[in-house]
């Protein structure tokens, strides 16, 4: 009698195990080949480079920030808002899961954050050049 | 033939001494916000004190009846007047000018606790009438508080000069009478019961709701609000306990990511409209939020504006902003400028604050939005 409540007891820790695992709609790999089919299109698409991505990136581009003045030189490392000082998640992968598994919130940021830094929306190219970057930082 | 008898039993001079204490303290740390949760509790204590002091006239010991020592003012006058000509004969209880200092200092403190708690619960929306009244009603208490404090501060001096000029006049120490209880008096004089158990029971339930009044407003709601590690909970500083403010999951992820999610009752209602509306220029970002997105933010922004909280700030807030100004930072608004006038430059310079809208660094509770006068501590 005691074990069936056992059994039931311990399949419905795991079930709320598993319910509280994060669910990501998308890994940044797919996140990553969303823009490269979105790169496709342009006939001198090349591929994603990751240290294109890093120059970019740590590049200021005729405005006064670049990404790495909130997100730093190390975006596994937690930022800083350049104007608040509200802290900030590390951007890179390796260092926070949750980071571009959502193509809404991924699309927004870039939308804003490339008119904070180059004053327009980022091409397919640049939005790739530095995933596969950040794909590349380890924690 | 004169002896040395019990006068003054065991409770009143607890009572006296507790009382005393009680106005001492939460005088001195009127003025310092961040000390107002200790404020209360010596205005509850001083409150149940009164109430203890109240019965104990009736039904204590022979001296500590107001029986024994009710008199009209006009005697208590007269007495004064003979006191002050040294002719004023020596009585064993209260003179008549005394039994009118405790009299009045009775009254008075009962009005000054009730006042102060008012206060709070207008103002703060905390404590025992927590939500009685609104913050307008809450400034008229809070005058009076404090000028009823000015009137009791008044009276306990006169009592102490009254003491020093008795017990130079009778030549006996007053005041360690009411330490030691004992007095000279003529033989056949009533004595008090010494009633040391309910000395003793007062004593203790005044440490008791001390003990718990620790836990209550300092313990729980700093582990609650700040968690178990936090350095910031070094030093004196109490987050008192409030009402919990309306909160949006959405409002938080958009608004909270760049810079702290400043809460809705801190601006009103047209300047969040403002806001929404240039959110393309939103202090040199565009924000290009979706529509939807943008008017759900707004709905709840303006839903929960100063001019529809029920709290301090926002009243305050709103009351400083003039009616054709429509401020976009909160940091511009007359009662922040003035609430924040006397930080000193260093402070805004230093690597912990370093902007104004960082109002985490000192407000321990700006991510909740209550601004609890108690949750403030200049980062060291």
């Amino acid at each position: 009698m005691f074990r069936i409540y056992t059994v039931i007891g311990l399949v419905s820790v795991a079930a709320m195990g598993l319910a509280t695992q994060p669910a990501f709609a998308q890994t940044p790999n797919e996140t990553l080949a969303s823009f490269k089919t979105a790169a496709a299109g342009d006939a001198k698409f090349q591929g994603f480079s990751a240290t294109r991505g890093e120059q970019f990136f740590k590049a200021k581009h005729g405005k006064e920030w670049s990404c790495a003045s909130c997100h730093t030189d190390n975006p596994a490392a937690p930022g800083k808002h350049a104007n608040s000082g509200k802290d900030i998640q590390p951007l890179a992968p390796s260092a926070n899961a949750e980071r571009f598994t959502d193509m809404a919130k991924v699309e927004k940021w870039f939308k804003r954050n490339c008119n904070d830094v180059l004053g327009r929306v980022c091409t397919a190219q640049e939005k790739g050049d530095v995933l596969s970057y950040l794909l590349t930082v380890k924690k | 033939m004169s002896q040395r008898i019990l006068v003054w039993d065991v409770p009143t001079r607890v009572f006296h001494w507790l009382f005393a204490i009680s106005f001492a303290a939460s005088w001195y740390i009127s003025e310092a916000d961040e000390w107002l949760s200790f404020h209360t509790f010596f205005g509850y204590l001083m409150l149940g004190l009164i109430g203890f002091r109240l019965i104990w006239g009736v039904v204590g010991g022979h001296y500590a009846r107001f029986a024994e020592f009710m008199c009209s003012p006009l005697a208590g006058w007269r007495y004064l007047r003979q006191a002050l000509s040294g002719a004023g004969a020596r009585y064993i209880g209260h003179n008549p000018a005394g039994s009118q200092a405790v009299l009045l200092l009775l009254v008075l403190g009962l009005a000054v606790c009730l006042t102060g708690m008012f206060t709070q619960g207008a103002e703060e929306q905390q404590g025992a009438v927590s939500g009685w009244f609104g913050v307008k009603t809450g400034v008229m208490f809070r005058e009076a508080h404090g000028y009823i404090a000015i009137l009791m501060l008044v009276m306990v001096i006169g009592h102490l000069l009254g003491v020093a000029m008795e017990s130079r006049l009778h030549k006996e120490n007053l005041a360690r009478a009411m330490v030691t209880g004992i007095k000279e008096a003529p033989q056949g004089s009533a004595v008090s019961k010494p009633f040391r158990g309910v000395g003793a029971l007062l004593l203790m339930m005044a440490i008791a709701f001390g003990i718990w009044w620790f836990f209550y407003a300092w313990h729980e709601p700093v582990e609650q609000r700040l968690g178990h590690d936090d350095a910031k909970l070094e030093g004196p500083h109490v987050a008192f306990v409030g009402p919990k403010l309306s909160d949006n999951a959405q409002w938080r992820e958009e608004c909270g990511s760049c810079h702290l999610a400043f809460h809705p009752s801190l601006l009103p209602a047209r300047s969040w409209q403002k806001l929404m509306a240039q959110q393309d220029r939103h202090f040199g970002t565009d924000l290009a939020l979706d529509a939807d997105v943008s008017a759900a933010l707004l709905e709840f922004l303006v839903k929960n504006a100063a001019e529809n909280s029920k709290r301090e700030a926002a009243f305050k807030i709103n009351r400083s902003i003039k009616p054709d100004v429509t401020p976009l930072r909160i940091t511009e608004t007359p009662y922040w400028v003035g609430k924040h006038r006397e930080i000193a430059d260093s402070v805004w310079r230093s690597a912990k604050v370093k902007s104004k809208a960082n109002c985490a660094a000192c407000h321990l509770d700006a991510d909740a939005g209550t601004f609890e006068d108690a949750a403030m501590q200049l980062p060291r």
